[in-house]
This record gives structure tokens, C-alpha cells and sequence, in this order.
């Protein structure tokens, strides 16, 4: 279980995330909503401790991980995998490369450093590519690949990983709607098979709906929903979005619930 | 006035009437530069009559490069190549490994204290000022005539413009695939490794290929200060007015450099 308390994040003046507490528990679908700045990417970067958190405590499995240093903070970067809204791969190296990262964490530094890897490392990577129709690819660059092939070589050096918990910042904000819908059934297999908890940041409230088992909106910095995505009534889009976009929304709730 | 005209003139003024003084800078900047360059060459005497005194002797000294002859020798002046092409490769290389740590040491990503990064890249600044005709001047001097006096002018003269495009080309990297790699647990080892390498390798192995090249086509003044190679070759013969002999040497070297330019320009659009 990943439990947060008080997690705060200032940069200089604004404070980014402000005394956020939650708790996810496994197999939950968790989408993130609210507007940009609303602190949701800060709050996901600090989990994985890509960012510090200024105050409050981050544990999983009852474990505090926000004073982790060197290996073990690897350590639990590796077991929390991100998915970027950008991949964030190395377009110059070829896809296989690019899915044996999720392993680095864990091998010895001179065979990494002359992109040695095991044959069983590399077996594992091509199954975690074919899971995702990707395997074909194995041996172009990854810079080649279309946004939505790059998404995927992404899922897939997550699944490497062997991840206890999927982060994933923004994941289809950059792709068209059929390789989002791709990317979201990905990440909601996951979710299922391996029975670990997902935190998805999205701006799609459709999307949110249609995958999320459970929605959480943030208004500057702070949570003012957490429940079931049948609880986003226009009331609650008015305070996570403002009063405009209640306003507007409202219409399509309806037209939704319905 | 139609309405369009009355919004657009309330929204963005300037943008519908550019102003009389942003319309009258282009006209009078190109009257104010060809005023500069006439007062330029009136100074320095650039007439018509110096021209075609000039003229005349020019062209009895390409009529006497006519034929072009090899001087008896070719073998000669064919190993002058060869030394003047190893002493550009010498010199590149020498420079890339010198520009490699300070490059490094000068990307703003890699030392992130502002004051430290102005000084060495004024450092930097200042030393690329010296043309390498300097340096060769002075290693001449120092170590006496030969090839040794001219790669090192042609290394050193390198290392700071190499170290600030290295510099830049680590600057420029996306540092997204890095952050990629912290996300997955990477060592910093590792991150550089994989995130940054792949992505500055190219770049740098590029730019040094240009320096090469450019190395080359420069090699040839060193020689004439007595650093050796074919500029060597070509100063004996500008002195003993042998241009039939100069023009047989510029033939082969012009041709030489066209061919490094060629094979260079295909192998670093293939790395780009």
C-alpha cells in the first residue's frame, strides 16, 4: 500500500503540493485530474523521488522512502516505474536497448556500460514487447518509432522494471485518441494482472471515466476530490476547473451519466 | 473608417500603421553602410588604377604557371601531402582529447555555478583569439622547423573553439532520456552511458571531422612559416618564382582537400 502524509512542495513562493495525504492500496486505478499547476505532476515526480518532497512523509508498505539514498533510493525507483507524457526514452538507441533500462537498476555497472546484458534479461524485454504488438521493432531505434510505439517501448521498460507500483505523468496527453486508448488499456492490464497499484495524471476527464476506478482531483496544490469517477458532478468540476469550466462541462456530465 | 479598421486600430496600432521610424530604419542603415564602405576603401587605397597596375602582374605570373610541372619529383610532393595530412590529423586529434574534459568542465549542465562557467568560457574566448599561425610562429621558434612546431600550433589552436562546441553539444542534449533513466533506477554512470552519450557522440564526432577538414586547407600557411608539409614545398618555389611548380602543388592540394571535404561531408550527414 502507498500511503502519503502531508506531502509538501514549494518552489519559492508557490507551494506546488500542500499537504497532500492519501492512501492507494493494490489493484486500484487511480486518475489524477485538475488544471495545469495544479501540482499533479510534482506530486507523481515526488513518489518516485525524481523531485523532494519539502515536507511530509511518503511509505510503502509501511516503509518511509523519502530519506532513501544511493542504491536503495535506485532500488525503489526501480520498483515505482514512471511513464512520461514524452516516453523519455534514448531515441539513438534501438527499442531492446531501451527496455533493458528497466533492469540497469539492478545489474553490475562494466557490462552496463558496454550495453552488455544476460540473454535471459533480453528474453524478458522481447516478451514485454510482444505483450504490446512491439516486438517487431526490437532492433530499430526507438527515435523512429511513432508517438504511440514510443508510449508502448515506455510500458514495456516499465514492465521490466518488475515494478510494486506505475506512475505515469500525463501518459496519452501527447498521443492520438486510438494510441491513447491503447496506452490507457496497457496501463489498466497492468493494473489487473499484476495487481499493483497505477497513478495516472490525466486531463481527460473521459478518459478518467472511462479506466479509473478511482479519481482524485487536485485545486492548487491540495486534493478537493477523492471517490469513485461517478462522484465528478458539476459541482465538483467547478472547483477543481473554476466556475467556466463547470459551466461549460456540465452539459457533457449529463450527456454522459446518462 | 470601416470597423474592422476602428478595432483593429483599437486592439493593435502598431500592428495596422507601422510606425515612420521602424519603416525609415531598413533604407537609411543601407545608405549608412555603403557610406562606411566607401570611406573604408578610400582609406585603405583601393582605386581603380591599383587595380589594373596589380592586374598586369598577376596575370604574367599565371601565364608563367603554365604548364603546370611537377619539378621532376612528384613522389616528393606527394609525401609533402601526406605529411600535411597527418599533421591536420595529429593536430585534431590531440585537440579533441585536450577539448574533451574541458568541454565537459564548461557545459553549464555539468558545472552549475554561473561564475565559474563565465570565466573559463572567457577563457576560452580569449585563447581562441590566437590564430594557429601564432601558435606556429612560436612552437617554430621553440622546438625549430618541421612537422612537430605545426601540430601542436594546430592542437592547440583547436582545444578552446572544440571545448565550446563540446561544451555546447552537451548543453544542447534533451535531458528527457536521462530523466528516463533516473526514473528506472539508473547509476549516474549509466545515465550518462545511455541518456547522454548517444546524443552528444554524433555531434562531437562531427565537429571534430570539420576541424579536420579545416585543419587541412590550414596546414598548408604552417608550412610556409616553416612548420613543414606542403606549405613547406610551396614557399621554396614561391621564392624561386618555380609557378609552374606552385600551380602543380596547388592543383594536387586543392583536389586532395576537395576529396577529405567530400568523404567528411558524407560521413558526418550520416552521423547527424
Amino acid at each position: 500500500m502507498l500511503e502519503l502524509q502531508g506531502v509538501t512542495k514549494r518552489f519559492g513562493e508557490t507551494t506546488a503540493v500542500d499537504g497532500v495525504s492519501l492512501t492507494c492500496g493494490r489493484g486500484e486505478l487511480v486518475g489524477i485530474i485538475g488544471r495545469s499547476g495544479a501540482g499533479k505532476s510534482t506530486l507523481l515526480r515526488m513518489i518516485n523521488r525524481l523531485s523532494e518532497p519539502d515536507a511530509g512523509r511518503i511509505l510503502w508498505e509501511g516503509r518511509d522512502v523519502t530519506g532513501l539514498r544511493n542504491g536503495e533510493l535506485r532500488a525503489w525507483r526501480r520498483s515505482c516505474a514512471m511513464i512520461f507524457q514524452q516516453f523519455n526514452l534514448c531515441p539513438r538507441l534501438d527499442v531492446i536497448t531501451n527496455v533493458l533500462v528497466g533492469v540497469v537498476a539492478e545489474r553490475p555497472l562494466a557490462p552496463t556500460l558496454f550495453k552488455i546484458f544476460p540473454a535471459a534479461d533480453r528474453a524478458k524485454a522481447i516478451v514485454e514487447l510482444d505483450n504490446l504488438d512491439m516486438a517487431h521493432t526490437a532492433l530499430q531505434r526507438a527515435g523512429t518509432l511513432s508517438g504511440g510505439q514510443q508510449q508502448r517501448v515506455a510500458i514495456a521498460r516499465a514492465m521490466l522494471q518488475d515494478p510494486d507500483l506505475l506512475l505515469a505523468d500525463e501518459p496519452v496527453a501527447s498521443l492520438d485518441p486510438v494510441n491513447a486508448e491503447v496506452v490507457m488499456e496497457a496501463l489498466q492490464q497492468v493494473c489487473r494482472q499484476r495487481n499493483v497499484p497505477v497513478l495516472v495524471n490525466l486531463h481527460s476527464l473521459d478518459i478518467a471515466r472511462t479506466y479509473c476506478t478511482r479519481v482524485i482531483a487536485m485545486a492548487k496544490g491540495a486534493i478537493v476530490f477523492d471517490g469513485p469517477p461517478q462522484g465528478l458532478t458539476p459541482a465538483v468540476l467547478e472547483r477543481v476547473y473554476g466556475a467556466r469550466a463547470g459551466r461549460t462541462l456540465e452539459p457533457v456530465v449529463v450527456g454522459e451519466a446518462a | 473608417m470601416s470597423s474592422a479598421m476602428e478595432r483593429a486600430l483599437d486592439v493593435a496600432p502598431k500592428a495596422v500603421r507601422p510606425s515612420l521610424r521602424a519603416r525609415a530604419i531598413p533604407p537609411l542603415a543601407v545608405v549608412a553602410g555603403l557610406a562606411a564602405l566607401f570611406a573604408m576603401g578610400a582609406d585603405l587605397g583601393l582605386s581603380p588604377g591599383a587595380l589594373a597596375a596589380g592586374a598586369g602582374k598577376l596575370g604574367r605570373f599565371l601565364a608563367t604557371m603554365l604548364p603546370p610541372s611537377d619539378g621532376g619529383d612528384p613522389m616528393r610532393i606527394v609525401r609533402a601531402l601526406g605529411e600535411t595530412f597527418a599533421m591536420a590529423f595529429a593536430g585534431t586529434v590531440l585537440a579533441a582529447l585536450a577539448a574533451l574534459p574541458l568541454g565537459v568542465v564548461g557545459a553549464k549542465s555539468v558545472v552549475a555555478q554561473p561564475a565559474l562557467h563565465f570565466g573559463f568560457r572567457r577563457a576560452l574566448d580569449i585563447f581562441r583569439g590566437v590564430p594557429a599561425l601564432v601558435w606556429a610562429l612560436i612552437f617554430v621558434a621553440a622546438f625549430g622547423l618541421g612537422p612537430f612546431g605545426g601540430v601542436l600550433a594546430l592542437a592547440i589552436a583547436d582545444v578552446p573553439g572544440l571545448a565550446k562546441l563540446y561544451a555546447e553539444a552537451i548543453e544542447n542534449a534533451d535531458e528527457k532520456p536521462i530523466e528516463g533513466l533516473r526514473a528506472a533506477g539508473a547509476a549516474p554512470p549509466v545515465m550518462l552511458r545511455y541518456g547522454l552519450l548517444p546524443q552528444v557522440a554524433p555531434v562531437m564526432a562531427s565537429q571534430t571531422l570539420f576541424y579536420l577538414e579545416s585543419n587541412f586547407r590550414h596546414a598548408a600557411v604552417l608550412g610556409i612559416v616553416g612548420a613543414g608539409g606542403i606549405g613547406f614545398e610551396l614557399e621554396e618555389r614561391i621564392r624561386v618564382f618555380a609557378f609552374n611548380e606552385v600551380a602543380f602543388i596547388v592543383i594536387l592540394y586543392v583536389a586532395c582537400v576537395a576529396a577529405l571535404d567530400l568523404v567528411s561531408q558524407r560521413v558526418r550527414a550520416r552521423l547527424a
